[in-house]
């Protein structure tokens, strides 16, 4: 019985070793076999000599089976690369990697894992080429396999490819990740090859895009399996650049692969999918937008909670009440639960959600949001549509291929519309990314109070300017009598799109759930744990937490405020919350600062004094001399302003010379920077304005744009003189 | 009904025991502990009420090796107003965490996970060095928490110090060590001076051996300051020297003396193949066009340098045997044990002298009158040649032959000799060996300052330079040098740039190139006001807060010399006045002249032992102040 039970073992064991091998093999073959047409490709152009590295073919591979439930995906991909210094020797000279892995897709099973192969070779200049034995030399720590390349050098070609092979199960529709790339990469590529290899069940979506070649359907031996490929050659190599979108301006490429097995199946597929499997979809239609989202964007969700917030309040008219509503949901489904939320983190108490019992309702998702805020719409009987749009980093609505890449915001159509987005813990009605305004959107609508929606049109989003996007600092500036060390207050104000990262930045969760929890009278996380113990425990608890939050972010914010002014060292910082700025997007999030420090922004000349005054509008773009000599169209986040008002308290018995050198104007339509100076009774005024006035500008532009920056840059050189009377 | 109310009932359980486990408050006494104790060390969180080692010895007969085991027993307080912090031991192949426990103050067991993770270093590629850690947070001030760690090490070999400070400051620091009466092991007191140390000895209960303890109170935490000497210089702590052991009335040597631990060094390399077959063409190839015997050498010394990567796999016995040089050539990557071993073998079958050697950099305190495995970090070449001693390091990339750098020089070496070693100390050389020598020659041409720069790096100051350089991407090398002359700095515009050759390891670095300084110049009615330092070395080196020396890469010397030709039209109304300083540290002097209508700057700054010391801040902050205040001055012209 034992004996046989042993051979039992050995055999499993055997078959799985032989089978593993393999698929090592196979994998190896797939590259390196007979019908590589890459073996020899050893030569660079002349014109690639100087880079750090070349990659002569780059091989990429997507291949998508099944079997029933049973899919089994593989990407490999191959590198054929010259290297041409110490930095890409360095670069390529380990390597790292799972060998064994569980799919985190469809199905969980325990049976079945991924593998990974690897294989490197190396070519020496002389032609000769040395294998590398991967299993001998790598190390294996905690699942993760390490190698380390021996015998690499400059001058040496490393070819390597990484082939990973992962089974799963799915019952139901399953979209791969998508894949949105560029060519270009870090070295030139001489020749690129992308295959695409699927069966029936398996819908792909690509689209090449910015003069990158087509996919192209290759010839396959089985009637229900399809090839593809993509091929380019000569691919510069892919520099880093200020404000650039590569997948606007680079060729490159999208797609995604959805599983979705025959007939009652497909329709379960949430992604724009061609209609046959044997059909690449490149484009997305009203019509398809339509047909997704008729029937998931329909309006559902318990608003109880809201009809009794507005029970016995009345409304001038649908705005206020829509805005009203907003921020109430804003509070009752998110910043409501914050403090519970910090309270599990820390550890304060392990099941803090329990005093809600089952009535949490907690929005998750912008598709939850809308079907939720357009319920409330519906039941206040104001109309709405939905806005389908897509950030401009990924190209415009047209070139829409990805579901994935989709936003989703609801328009209300109050007397002036108001634009709704799901909400963070600080977003305001009518905010919405910045990367969305002013694109193409769909609007997506139904005939008042129908269910079903069943219109779709196209429509522009609104713009800001930069007068409504603006960070302002009214700075004052006092120096002590000898001049060895001045005080400085700096008051801080932001709105617009300028205003919610400082507001994630320096909001801790305690100064505004307090606020909101008096503003909608509901009751606290403590107030509603149970028992006067616990809730003595987890008030001493909490109020410790937050202490410690505040001092570490008191740090954070006075190192900030270090690195901004240019300071090394602060006597004395303090910190001071005005506004919080919560509940319009153009009313202001205020901060106080005051900062003494020693020997800063003076240098001593003679009897006088030189005050570096134009620090005090904190670092500025430097452009570099490459930077100046730009190709690419210009991307800019969106239009804002920075506006400051510096006062000096000019020392008693001084006067300030040296005032043209702050008066700048430099102002056209891509941006400006204007500055002046006003002397008024004992005090120095200086106000500066650095505009930028655009999302987008052409390239031909740029010359514009530098003479704004470098004036801005050139004021933070300029200086004042303190001169004794 | 009844089925809700136990529903309720059992849910009202669960949540309890989960609050009971947590919620042992601190008690009045522990928050006026935890009070004080922040007064005392305001910059921590936590601190140690006391921390017990308690060190015991053990004999495995089996493989004649000397165990120990080390309990660690902390008592844990939360000075801060919360505190989250990771509980953690690190172990390897000669060392285990057999047993690790947090616990409340009321002793019982806090429900605390411990995770077990491998270690990773950057400058590890593999090493077998593994933690076990927990998140602890300590939701209170006053809140505490008591550790127990048991580590079991296999051999007493890599047992080597016990130090009394730790991460966090500790109130009562007591260690304890039992030494039975077959083991000869002497507790070496290192950097005790200055410290109250209270030491006991007694015999132990059995009274078959000694007990050794040592009490120290209120320890700061460990100093988290950069470029500090190494721990072994600035902590008190016991130097563990496990001589001999005895069994069976039988003397067995541990490391009873300097050829103990060099028997054992020993041991590891005669174990070496030393098949050199696979690197004889390539030795030949260095040698055969060589027309000296230096240059075979500097040949084989520079190419080991340039070719062979550092890789190190730090695992088991891996981290004090050498991979044998065959392999090291092979793969073309190694330790610094690898990569002297090649370098030995390389100069070996070119027919010379060399050494295989062992070294403790400069971050360690001690020489090889310590037998320990702490005494060396480090394996170097030593060449034999003509009477002359000459030490080679391949890990050091653009060192040249017959140069050392700062982190072994004066440091005692140990050299193998057959059954006998050798030792010596690696040479030492002054601060100028490694001078900066810049020179701005300057004029006025409208706003800015203009004119011709040249600097000359020697010593240290090139090998850097040299490997920063030549490990850059090729696309990037010239922007680099821009960037390397300018600091990054867009008001100063640097072009024409002629270098010397940038891959010569032996000659001086020179670098001449124009300069073009804006906005260093301000106009204001008739005067010129000129900041004509724009380099401003040293001023952020202020060591108001620190608590240790500052260790700097190697000894410095910064010749620097501006002239600038004033306008025709104008007189220097004002220059700063001259500062210079002196010790047996350093040498700092600046000074401003006139010479007809040029005004020169010069600035010579020596740091002549690589070192400022706690002893020299005073004096030295008080320069630093100095210079800054002369760095604010502006140089005055006025119209005649």
């Amino acid at each position: 019985m034992a004996s046989r039970f042993l051979l039992l073992v050995l055999f499993v064991f055997s078959t799985s070793a032989f089978s593993q091998s393999k698929e090592e093999m196979a994998a190896k073959d797939f590259f390196w076999g007979a019908n590589d047409n890459y073996h020899d490709a050893n030569e660079i152009p002349s014109e690639w000599e100087n880079e750090s590295a070349v990659v002569i073919y780059k091989n990429e591979n997507y291949d998508f089976h099944k079997f029933g439930k049973n899919v089994t995906y593989t990407t490999s991909v191959r590198k054929r690369i010259k290297l041409l210094d110490k930095a890409a020797v360095e670069e390529f000279s380990e390597f790292s990697f799972t060998k064994r892995f569980r799919s985190s897709k469809g199905r969980y099973t325990w049976k079945k894992r991924g593998n990974t192969f690897v294989g490197v070779k190396i070519v020496k200049p002389d032609g000769s080429v040395t294998e590398i034995n991967v299993d001998e030399e790598a190390v294996e720590v905690d699942g993760e396999t390490k190698i380390a390349i021996p015998n690499l050098e400059v001058g040496d070609i490393i070819d390597y490819y990484s082939y990973r092979k992962e089974p799963f199960k799915s019952t139901y529709a399953f979209g791969f990740d998508p894949v949105e790339t560029s060519l270009n990469e870090e070295y030139p590529i001489m020749d690129f090859k992308l295959f695409f290899e699927t069966e029936n069940d398996f819908f792909i979506n690509f689209k090449s895009f910015n003069g990158a070649p087509d996919l192209k359907e290759l010839p396959t031996d089985k009637n229900n399996m399809r090839r593809y490929e993509l091929t380019e050659t000569n691919i510069p190599k892919r520099d880093f650049t200020r404000w650039f979108y590569p997948l606007v301006e680079l060729p490159s490429y999208k797609f995604q692969v959805y599983f979705a097995r025959s007939g009652k199946f497909e329709d379960r597929a949430l992604a724009f999918l061609p209609e046959k499997e044997d059909i690449i979809k490149t484009s997305v239609s009203d019509e398809e937008v339509l047909d997704l989202y008729d029937s998931r964007f329909k309006p559902d969700g318990d608003v109880g909670d809201v009809k009794s917030f507005f029970k016995g309040k009345s409304f001038k008219n649908d705005a206020e009440k829509v805005i009203s509503g907003y921020y109430y949901m804003r509070h009752y489904y998110l910043t409501r639960y914050i403090e519970a939320a910090y309270a599990r983190d820390a550890n304060i108490s392990s099941y803090p959600f329990e005093v809600y019992k089952n009535n949490v309702v907690f929005i998750q998702n912008q598709k939850q949001f809308i079907r939720h805020f357009t319920e409330f719409l519906k039941r206040q009987d104001i109309d709405y549509s939905i806005v389908v749009g897509k950030k401009r980093y990924d190209g415009t609505i047209d070139e829409l291929l990805i579901e994935r890449n989709i936003e989703v915001m609801v328009k209300v159509h109050t007397a002036t519309p108001l634009y709704a987005q799901f909400f963070g813990v600080h977003t305001n009605i009518n905010e919405f990314s910045p990367l969305m305004e002013g694109t193409d959107v769909f609007l997506l609508s139904s005939e008042k109070n129908k269910r079903k929606i069943d219109q779709i049109e196209r429509a522009k989003l609104p713009t800001s300017s930069f007068e409504q996007n603006e960070t302002k600092k009214d700075v004052t500036v006092t120096f002590d009598d000898d001049f060895s060390g001045l005080s400085l207050t700096a008051v801080n104000y932001f709105k617009g799109h300028q205003k919610s990262d400082e507001q994630y930045d320096r909001l801790l969760f305690s100064d505004y759930v307090f606020e909101d929890y008096k503003r909608y009278e509901t009751e606290s996380w403590i107030e509603q744990v149970w028992g006067k113990k616990n809730r003595e425990k987890f008030t001493r608890e909490m109020k410790a937490l937050i202490e410690k939050l505040k001092n570490k972010q008191k740090e954070y914010f006075e190192n900030s405020a270090k690195s901004e002014y240019g300071i090394e060292s602060f006597e004395d910082y303090t910190y001071e919350i005005n506004e919080n700025g919560r509940y319009s997007l153009d009313s202001y999030f205020t901060f106080t600062e005051t900062i003494t420090a020693k020997d800063v922004l003076i240098k001593k000349a003679g009897p006088n004094y030189i005050m570096e005054i134009g620090k005090l509008i904190g670092g500025q773009i430097d452009l570099e001399e490459k930077e100046r000599k730009r190709s690419e169209n210009i991307y800019l986040p969106h239009p804002r302003s920075f506006n400051y008002t510096i006062t000096l308290n000019i020392p008693e018995g001084y006067s300030v010379s040296g005032l043209d050198n702050l008066n700048k104007n430099v102002d056209n339509e891509t941006g400006a920077f204007i500055s002046s100076a006003n002397i008024e009774g004992n005090q120095l005024i200086v106000t500066t304005s650095k505009r930028y006035k655009s999302y987008f500008e052409p390239v031909q532009n740029w010359s514009k744009m530098i003479t704004f920056l470098d004036e801005a840059k050139q004021f933070t050189n300029e200086k004042i003189l303190l001169k004794k009377n | 009904m009844i089925k809700y109310s136990l529903v309720l009932l059992s849910f009202f359980f669960i949540s309890e025991v989960a609050l009971c486990q947590k919620r042992i408050e601190p008690t009045t006494q522990d928050l006026t502990l935890a009070k004080n104790l922040k007064e005392q060390y305001p910059d921590d969180d936590v601190a140690l009420v006391t921390s017990k080692d308690d060190v015991t010895f053990g004999l495995n007969k089996r493989e004649g090796k000397v165990t120990v085991t080390h309990i660690v027993e902390e008592n844990m307080i939360n000075i801060d107003s919360r505190a989250d912090i990771q509980v953690y031991s690190f172990y390897d192949g000669e060392s285990s965490v057999e047993s690790f426990e947090i616990r409340y103050r009321n002793q019982k067991l806090a429900g605390f996970t411990f995770n077990d993770e491998a270690y990773t270093s950057d400058d590890l590629f593999h090493n077998d060095t593994r933690v076990t850690y927990a998140n602890v947070d300590f939701p209170l001030k006053g809140y505490r928490y008591l550790t127990k760690l048991e580590k079991v090490y296999k051999d007493v070999k890599y047992f080597t110090k016990l130090y009394f400070n730790s991460q966090y400051p500790t109130a009562k620091k007591t260690i304890r060590v039992e030494v039975p009466d077959w083991l000869d092991l002497e507790l070496r007191e290192i950097n005790f001076e200055g410290f109250d140390i209270q030491k006991q000895v007694a015999t132990n209960k059995k009274g078959d051996g000694k007990i050794y303890t040592f009490k120290l109170n209120d320890i700061p935490a460990m100093y988290d300051e950069e470029a500090t000497p190494g721990p072994t210089y600035i902590y008190p702590h016991i130097l563990v020297l496990p001589k001999s052991y005895s069994v069976n009335g039988e003397v067995v040597n541990i490391f009873k003396d300097t050829q103990d631990l060099y028997d054992w060094y020993r041991s590891l390399v005669t174990s070496l193949e030393n098949d050199n077959s696979a690197f004889k063409d390539k030795v030949r190839e260095l040698t055969e066009n060589a027309t000296s015997d230096e240059e075979k050498i500097k040949n084989i010394y520079y190419w080991v340098q340039d070719n062979i990567r550092y890789i190190a796999f730090e695992d088991g016995i891996a981290g004090f045997k050498p991979d044998e040089a065959s392999n090291v050539f092979n793969k073309r990557y190694g330790d610094c044990k690898g990569m002297a071993n090649l370098t030995k073998q390389m100069l070996v079958e070119a027919g010379f002298d060399a050494r295989l050697t062992w070294i403790g950099t400069k971050r360690i305190a001690y020489d090889y009158s310590t037998p320990n495995l702490s005494v060396d970090n480090h394996m170097i070449c030593t060449l034999f040649k003509d009477g002359k001693t000459i030490f080679l390091d391949g890990t050091e990339k653009f060192n040249a032959f017959g140069e050392y750098a700062d982190r072994i020089q004066g440091k005692q070496v140990l050299i193998e000799n057959g059954d006998d070693y050798i030792l010596e100390f690696v040479p030492s050389v002054e601060a100028d060996f490694n001078k900066e020598q810049f020179n701005y020659n300057l004029s006025f041409s409208e706003e800015a300052i203009v004119g011709k720069a040249d600097k000359v790096f020697n010593g240290e100051s090139r090998s850097g330079l040299l490997y920063y350089f030549n490990n850059l991407k090729n696309d990037k090398k010239d922007e680099f040098l821009e960037y390397y002359l300018n600091k990054g700095n867009s008001n100063i515009k640097v072009s024409n740039i002629a270098t010397s050759d940038l891959l010569n390891r032996d000659d001086n670095i020179n670098i001449a190139y124009d300069i073009k300084v804006e906005n260093a110049v301000s106009s204001f009615d008739d005067q010129i006001y000129i900041d004509l330092d724009f380099e401003k070395q040293l001023s952020n080196f202020n060591f108001k807060e620190r608590f240790t020396d500052y260790i700097f890469s190697s000894k410095k010397d910064l010749e620097a010399t501006t002239r600038l030709e004033i306008p025709q039209g104008y007189h220097i109304s004002h220059l700063p006045e001259n500062i210079s300083v002196s010790s047996d540290n350093f040498d700092m002097d600046v000074q401003f002249s006139k010479d007809n209508n040029t005004i020169i700057y010069k600035k010579r700054f020596q740091i002549k032992n690589a070192k400022i010391e706690t002893s020299d801040f005073e004096k030295w902050n008080n320069f630093i102040d100095q210079l800054n205040n002369l760095y604010n001055e502006q140089i005055i012209l006025t119209k005649d």
